[in-house]
């Protein structure tokens, strides 16, 4: 599974040397690397997944002494978590949705046409990732108290939207720009319309860069919790702010379950969108041009 | 076409944040005029503006424990997270094992995981009965500090998550090196250290800075890993400007508090716009 896909490996120029004490030194500092790195990105996850299975945990017991799947019926059985289910699925569509309206047509101007002030503007929509979250989240919800906004469903989809901004519009914005003009130019010298173009050529091409972005906006909104907790609560608790409440107030397995099926639609849709993301499409979008 | 993006960062940041200026000095009209009805503990400007919650804030022995903490915490993370890129990325560049492509498959798993799991997971692993603390114990280290509810927990979390990020950024930055340069260093008699100080470094400043920007604002910003996994107090401005928002009604000082790591992450920020526009010339003076 190789992440990295352009990764171009060096040429075999000169013969492999020999493995002396230093290669095979380096090789082994290499696989502790690898062990100390799988451990620390890894291991978090798999030990809170055990606990979602285990009865009794005594410590110090690398798995637990007894399995049971209780936590799992008890957390289906209780309506309040269903519920914030439920909800983390209305909002997550709706806000992928209302940024791509609004983003992706600004996307395709700013690869496509050169106005003044656009490096500004395009500056300037980053100010959504310059200010630190959760500070920007505090003065937006100071001021939604009074446009009654507090408490709201639309309150909550602009909390969410704001932190899909960014995505939206630099990775189509990259990926628009990535079609060479020529082929614009060629389809419309053989007669096409501007809207023929754009649907036939233009957009199939940007169809990768805009669909990554939508998954990130997608998870960005399925996953935000701070935002959320601050300005839908008590009305609207999705998935990720309920997590705050079963952290502190349920038992450590009831969350260890509630954090699996949470996880779940991020690594189904991240996995859909690894091969663009690891592309480099990412990487692409986070330097202004 | 450009305006509705920018129209919704103008209203929903932009105005925000400028009544929230407004009202961290004394404002308390206008926008800000329903929250200055239930707010409790407020500095109100009769005339002009007043500096008495920003003296209030700053003045608070609390606040300055997690301004302090807030600090180093970010320092401390932008610096794991630029090492661990660059030694992911570099690997992954320069050797094309199994072991690399392992490694640069682990690095981007937090990818895959939403903030307030992954914080509630290594909370349980770094707890005191966690994964590290029953390794430490069958390998002999009885003494071994609990780190959960600690800041060392915090910064192992923010460096969790920034880690992709931060080796998707140096990989495509390192990758964009032609082969041919790495070699002719290589054949004129280079070592791979001077390959990496003379090549790789000074053509990858750009993601290194993006890296390292990103990342401070990122854990300035956060509230999450904080909250799960670190102490009550002092703990990073972000945990503490929310419980002044909503546990003690005191949003005015919430807000002074955040306009606080506003202008650190604008430090950051200019850093790195300033990168991209030095970048963006050399690049138009040489094509």
């Amino acid at each position: 599974m190789s992440v990295v896909e352009q990764a171009a490996v060096l040429p075999a120029a000169r013969p492999r040397p020999r493995p002396t004490a230093r290669s095979v030194a380096l090789r082994s500092l290499g696989v502790v690397f690898v062990l100390a790195l799988l451990v620390f990105m890894v291991g978090p996850i798999l030990w809170l997944a055990l606990r979602a299975f285990s009865n009794v945990w005594p410590y110090p017991r690398f798995l637990p002494s007894d399995w049971t799947m209780k936590w799992w019926h008890s957390v289906f059985a209780d309506k309040s978590l269903g519920h914030s289910i439920k909800l983390s699925f209305e909002f997550a569509p709706v806000v992928t949705v209302a940024s791509a309206v609004i983003c992706l047509p600004a996307a395709y101007a700013f690869s496509r046409f050169n106005f003044p002030g656009r490096r500004f503007l395009l500056v300037s929509l980053f100010a959504t990732n310059a200010f630190p979250k959760i500070g920007l989240y505090i003065s937006m919800a100071g001021v939604f108290y009074t446009f009654n906004l507090m408490g709201t469903f639309l309150g909550v989809v602009i909390v969410q939207l704001i932190g899909t901004v960014v995505f939206m519009t630099w990775i189509p914005t990259a990926a628009f720009s990535s079609i060479p003009r020529s082929l614009e130019e060629a389809a419309r010298d053989a007669g096409a319309g501007p809207l023929r173009v754009f649907f036939r050529i233009t957009f199939p091409l940007a169809a990768p860069g805009i669909f990554v972005a939508m998954i990130l906006s997608f998870l960005a909104s399925f996953d935000e919790a701070q935002g959320t907790f601050l300005v839908g609560i008590p009305n609207y608790i999705t998935m990720p702010t309920e997590m705050y409440t079963l952290v502190l107030n349920y038992p450590e397995q009831a969350a260890a379950v509630f954090s699996i099926l949470l996880a779940i639609p991020s690594v189904i849709l991240m996995s859909l969108a690894r091969k663009h993301v690891m592309g480099g499409r990412l990487a692409e979008g986070f330097q202004i041009r | 076409m450009v305006l509705p993006p920018v129209a919704v960062v103008a209203v929903f940041i932009g105005f925000p944040v400028g009544a929230a200026i407004a009202y961290t000095l004394g404002k308390t009209g206008g926008p800000n005029s329903t929250i200055a009805l239930i707010a409790q503990r407020q500095h109100v400007a009769k005339h002009g503006v007043t500096f008495a919650a920003y003296r209030e804030v700053l003045g608070n022995a609390h606040v300055r424990g997690d301004l302090w903490a807030t600090v180093w915490v970010t320092l401390l993370t932008i610096a794991a997270v630029v090492v661990l890129s660059w030694a992911i990325g570099l690997y992954v560049r320069l050797s094309d094992t199994w072991i690399a492509r392992t490694v640069s498959a682990l690095s981007v798993i937090p990818l895959f995981i939403p903030v307030v799991i992954a914080s509630y997971a290594i909370l349980t692993f770094y707890a005191a009965q966690g994964f590290i603390k029953t390794l430490a114990y069958h390998v002999g280290w009885h003494s071994f500090p609990t780190l959960g509810y600690t800041m060392w927990a915090v910064v192992i979390g923010e460096v969790w998550v920034n880690v992709p990020f931060g080796v998707l950024m140096m990989s495509s930055g390192l990758n964009s090196v032609p082969n041919a340069l790495i070699e002719a260093a290589r054949d004129s008699g280079a070592s791979l250290p001077q390959t990496i100080r003379a090549v790789l470094l000074p053509m990858n400043v750009i993601p290194t800075v993006i890296v390292a920007t990103f990342t401070g604002i990122y854990v300035l910003g956060s509230f999450t890993v904080p909250y799960l996994t670190g102490p009550s107090a002092p703990n990073l401005m972000g945990v503490s400007m929310s419980q002044f928002f909503q546990s003690f009604n005191q949003p005015q000082q919430a807000e002074v508090m955040a306009m606080i790591v506003f202008v650190l992450a604008a430090g950051l920020g200019t850093i790195y716009v300033w990168a991209n526009m030095r970048a963006a010339k050399r690049a138009s003076q040489t094509s």
